[in-house]
C-alpha cells in the first residue's frame, strides 16, 4: 500500500459513531459525571450498545477485533467528550493490553472478557512502583491515585513481566484533580496473592506502548476540544471592536494551539500504524513513547491556553476549558508520565545504528544555470 | 547596585512568613477543600483585624496621602510591599484577596475621591470595628479587557444618579460595605464618558449576587451582580460632580488601579511559583529523586525563572516613581507565565500524587492560571509593552 492519509469506510463510520456518542451524551453530562464521580446508567447503555467496550477484543471472544488505529480514532472522540467517562465506561481499559501481549487470548477470555458483562467493572493497569519486586508470591504496594472508584482486577507491569492481582485491593476515595467521572482513589495492595504472573520482555514493552497510545489519544481528544472550544469562543467574543480571534496575538495563539494538536495527532496515528503493523517492536514502542511525549508537551501549552483565550470566563466552571486543563494534567501523569516515555523513546534512539553524518556529504551533481 | 534584602526588610518578611504559615495557608486549603469562599464570620478574619491588617492607609487630613507621597523612600517602600505581597501569595494568594480591608478601590478613592468621600468611605476602615470589605467593579459579562466598552449606564436623575447594568467576577462584592462601580455617563464619549460611583450595600436595585464557581483561588468570592434602577445620591460620584482639573478623569483613574496593581500580581505569581518550587524540592528530596537529571533540570529551570521574574517585578516596583509602564507590564506578563510553568513542572514532578487532588501543588496549579488573566491579561500586557517598544497602534 502506498503512503495514504485516507481512512477506510469502516473507520470513518466508527469515528462518526464515537463522535455522536461523545457530543450527544458524554459532553453534555460531563459536569454531572464529574460531580457524581461516575457515569449515569444511560450513558453506559449508550456506550455498550454501539460496541465501544469491545473494540479491541478479538472476534473469537465476541469483540470487534479492531486494532490500534481504530482505538486512537475512537479515543480522540471520547476524550473530546469526556475522558473520565471514557475510562469509566471501558471495564477492560488498558489492562487488556498487558493480558493480551503477555498472556494471550486464553487469559484474555478468562480474566478480561467476563468483566465486560459487568456494568461498572474496572480492570486497572499500573506500572510497578519503584522498588516493587513483581517476582514475589504476594504483593504489597500503594498507588497514590487511580482514576477509579472500583477495581476488579489489577495488572502491575514492569519491564519484563506482568502480575495479576484480584484480592487484597483496597480503594480509598481521594478528591481527585481530573478524570473524576472515572472516580478517584488511592489504591493499596495489601499482602495480595498473585493470581497470575507472565514473563515476556517484548510483550511488556508492547503492552506499555499500547497503554501509552491509549492515554495519548484520549489526551489528544481533550486538547482538540480545548482548542476548538477556544477557537469558536474567540470568533464570537468581541473586544476592541472585533472578534478577539482577529487580534493577531490571539490569532497566532489559536493557530499554535491548532498546530500543536495537528502535529501530535500525526504522531499518534503513525504510532498506531506501527503497532498494527506488528513488524518492528522497537520502532512501534518508540513511536508510542514519542507520541505520548508530544501530546503531553502540547498539553502543557494548550491546557492553560484554552483557559486564557476565554479570559476570566475560562477560569469559571461554566465553561469546560478549566476542566480540560485539569484533565490534561491528570492524563499526562499516567503510566510513569512524560519522563518515563521520554526515557523509553531516548533508549531506542540510542540503540539505533548511527546515521551517516550528512555534513560530510559532498554532492555529485553539476550545477547548470 | 545592591540586591541585598536588609535586616529590617528581612524582619518584616519573617513576620509575614510566620503569619502565613500559621494562619493563611491553613485557611486557604480549607476553603479549597470545601470549594467555597471563607465565610465572613470565620475566626480568621477576626485575627486579621486584630493584627491591624484590615485598615486603610489613608489618614484624615493628609490631603494627598497615597497619591503624591514624598519622593524619597517611596520606591523602596514599594519594593517592600511587593516582597510582602509575594510572601503572602506564597502561603495563599486567594486568602490575600479575601482579607478584609478597602482592597482594590482604595488607591482610586485616595487619589480621586473628595475629602468627604474619603471620610465617609475609608473612615470606617481606619479602626474597623468588624471585618469590612470594599470592591471595585469594572468587568462586565460583555467587556473585560476592553474596559472602554462597558455598558453599565449612569443617568442623572434629579439630585442623584440611577445605575443600570451588570458586573461579573467582582472580588468580595457580596460582602462589601460599598462597591465602587465603573459606569458610563456619556456613551458618546467612550472612555472619557466613564465615572465611578459608590454603591452602598443594601441600596435598592443592587442585587442578583451570584458567587461563581472557580477553577482555583476559592478562598475569596468572585461575584456577579446586577444594578437595576439603582439610585445613588450625587455625593456618591467619585471625585464629585466636577472633578478638579488636576484629578484624572474617570477612565484614567480606573486604569490607574490596574497599573499600580500589575507588579503586585507579578509578585503574587512569583510567590505561588516559589511555593510550588519548595513543595517540589521537598517531594524530590523525600523520594530520593534529586539525583535524576530530568528532575534536577526542572527544579533548576523553575528556580532560575522565578528569580528572574522576581527581579523584574522588584525593578518595576523600584521604578514606581518614574515611567515604569514597560517594566510593570513585562513583570506581570512574565511572572504569570513563569508561575504557570513552575506549577506544570511541579505537577509532573510529583506524578500521580498530584492527580489525587489533595496535594498543595495541585491546588497551586489551579490557582496560578488566574494570574495571567486578572488586572489585564497577558495579551493586554504585551500590547502595552509593544506600544512603547515598537509603536504598536491602538485598536
Ligand atoms: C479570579 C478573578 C478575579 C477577578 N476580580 C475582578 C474584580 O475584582 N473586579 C473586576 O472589575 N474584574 C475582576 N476580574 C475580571 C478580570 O479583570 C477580567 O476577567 C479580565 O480583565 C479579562 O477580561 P474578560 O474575562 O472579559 O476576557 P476578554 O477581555 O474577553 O478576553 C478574552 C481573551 O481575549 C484576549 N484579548 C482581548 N483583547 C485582545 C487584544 N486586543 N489583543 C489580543 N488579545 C486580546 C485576552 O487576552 C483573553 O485571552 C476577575 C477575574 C478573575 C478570573
Amino acid at each position: 500500500m502506498a503512503f495514504d492519509f485516507e481512512r477506510s469506510e469502516e473507520l470513518s463510520l466508527l469515528v462518526r459513531t464515537a463522535r455522536e456518542l461523545a457530543e450527544q451524551q458524554l459532553a453534555p453530562a460531563q459536569r454531572d459525571s464529574e460531580r457524581a464521580r461516575g457515569v449515569a446508567d444511560d450513558l453506559r447503555r449508550g456506550f455498550d450498545s454501539v460496541g465501544l467496550s469491545r473494540l479491541e477484543l478479538p472476534e473469537s471472544l465476541g469483540g470487534a477485533g479492531l486494532g490500534a488505529l481504530a482505538r486512537v480514532l475512537v479515543n480522540e472522540e471520547l476524550g473530546a467528550g469526556d475522558p473520565g467517562a471514557a475510562l469509566a465506561l471501558d471495564p477492560a481499559g488498558v489492562a487488556l493490553y498487558a493480558v493480551e501481549e503477555l498472556a494471550g487470548e486464553g487469559a484474555l477470555g478468562e480474566l478480561i472478557a467476563p468483566l465486560l458483562d459487568e456494568p461498572g467493572a474496572r480492570a486497572l493497569l499500573a506500572l510497578a512502583p519503584d522498588g516493587l519486586d513483581l517476582g514475589t508470591e504476594r504483593i504489597e504496594a500503594r498507588l497514590p491515585w487511580v482514576a477509579a472508584a472500583r477495581c476488579d482486577l489489577l495488572v502491575l507491569l514492569d519491564r519484563r513481566r506482568a502480575v495479576v492481582v484480584r484480592e487484597g485491593l483496597e480503594l480509598e476515595p481521594v478528591p481527585g484533580s481530573g478524570l473524576r467521572a472515572a472516580g478517584a482513589s488511592s489504591l493499596s495492595v495489601a499482602d495480595a496473592p498473585v493470581l497470575a504472573r507472565y514473563e515476556d520482555e517484548a510483550g511488556a514493552s508492547r503492552a506499555l506502548a499500547r497503554a501509552r497510545l491509549h492515554t495519548a489519544s484520549l489526551l489528544l481528544g481533550v486538547l482538540r476540544k480545548a482548542s476548538e472550544y477556544a477557537r469558536a469562543y474567540a470568533q464570537e467574543r468581541v473586544a476592541f471592536g472585533k472578534p478577539i480571534a482577529h487580534h493577531q496575538a490571539l490569532a497566532f495563539m489559536l493557530t499554535d494551539m491548532h498546530a500543536a494538536v495537528e502535529l501530535a495527532r500525526l504522531l499518534v496515528h503513525e504510532a498506531a500504524w506501527w503497532i498494527d503493523q506488528r513488524r518492528d517492536d522497537a520502532a512501534a514502542c518508540a513511536a508510542c513513547a514519542s507520541a505520548f511525549v508530544e501530546v503531553v508537551e502540547a498539553s502543557r501549552f494548550i491546557g492553560p491556553a484554552g483557559v486564557q483565550v476565554l479570559g476570566g470566563h475560562g477560569f469559571m466552571q461554566d465553561h469546560p476549558v478549566e476542566k480540560h486543563n485539569r484533565e490534561a494534567r491528570a492524563l499526562s501523569l499516567l503510566l510513569g508520565g512524560v519522563d518515563a516515555a521520554r526515557e523509553d523513546a531516548g533508549r531506542v534512539l540510542a540503540e539505533e545504528a548511527a546515521p551517516v553524518a550528512l555534513s560530510t556529504a559532498q554532492g555529485e551533481g553539476e550545477w547548470t544555470s | 547596585m545592591d540586591f541585598l534584602i536588609d535586616a529590617e526588610m528581612g524582619r518584616r518578611l519573617a513576620a509575614a512568613r510566620e503569619w502565613g504559615q500559621a494562619e493563611v495557608r491553613p485557611v486557604g486549603r480549607e476553603a479549597d477543600r470545601l470549594g467555597r469562599p471563607i465565610p465572613t464570620n470565620h475566626p480568621y478574619f477576626e485575627k486579621v483585624l486584630a493584627r491591624g491588617d484590615a485598615r486603610t492607609r489613608w489618614r484624615p487630613g493628609s490631603r494627598s496621602a497615597g497619591s503624591a507621597p514624598p519622593r524619597s523612600g517611596r520606591s523602596r517602600s514599594t519594593v517592600m510591599a511587593l516582597l510582602l505581597a509575594e510572601e503572602l501569595a506564597y502561603w495563599d494568594r486567594g486568602v490575600g484577596v479575601a482579607n478584609p480591608g478597602p482592597g482594590l478601590p482604595e488607591g482610586n478613592v485616595i487619589g480621586a475621591g473628595t475629602e468627604e468621600q474619603k471620610e465617609r468611605f475609608l473612615g470606617p476602615f481606619l479602626e474597623p470595628d468588624r471585618p469590612r470589605w470594599a470592591c471595585f467593579a469594572m468587568t462586565e459579562p460583555g467587556a473585560g479587557s476592553d474596559a472602554a466598552a462597558i455598558r453599565t449606564r449612569a443617568r442623572r436623575d434629579g439630585d442623584g444618579w440611577v445605575l443600570d447594568g451588570a458586573k461579573c467576577f467582582i472580588g468580595n462584592a457580596s460582602r462589601a460595605d460599598w462597591l465602587l462601580v465603573q459606569a458610563t455617563v456619556d456613551p458618546n464619549r467612550g472612555r472619557a464618558g466613564q465615572r465611578a460611583f459608590f454603591v452602598e450595600q443594601g441600596t435598592p436595585g443592587l442585587g442578583g449576587f451570584k458567587i461563581e464557581k472557580k477553577s482555583g483561588l476559592k478562598a475569596y468570592e468572585s461575584t456577579s451582580f446586577s444594578l437595576t434602577e439603582c439610585r445613588v445620591p450625587a455625593e456618591n460620584l467619585l471625585g464629585g460632580e466636577r472633578p478638579r482639573s488636576d484629578r484624572p478623569e474617570g477612565f484614567k483613574t480606573a486604569m490607574r488601579t490596574f497599573n499600580a496593581g500589575r507588579p503586585v500580581i507579578a509578585a503574587n505569581s512569583v510567590g505561588i511559583g516559589r511555593a510550588v518550587l519548595d513543595e517540589a524540592l521537598a517531594f524530590a528530596r523525600g523520594h530520593g529523586l534529586l539525583g535524576r537529571d530530568r528532575v534536577r533540570d526542572r527544579l533548576e529551570h523553575m528556580k532560575r525563572r522565578l528569580r528572574a521574574a522576581r527581579l523584574m517585578c522588584l525593578k518595576a516596583g523600584w521604578l514606581a516613581q518614574q515611567d515604569n509602564i514597560v517594566e510593570a507590564s513585562l513583570s506581570k506578563a512574565m511572572a504569570a507565565q513563569v508561575g504557570q510553568e513552575a506549577a506544570t513542572f511541579g505537577m509532573e514532578l510529583i506524578g500521580t500524587v498530584g492527580a489525587r487532588g489533595d496535594h498543595l501543588i495541585e491546588k497551586l496549579y489551579r490557582d496560578v492560571k488566574a494570574m495571567d488573566i486578572v488586572e489585564g491579561t497577558g495579551q493586554i500586557q504585551r500590547m502595552i509593552v509593544a506600544r512603547k517598544l515598537v509603536g504598536l497602534p491602538r485598536g
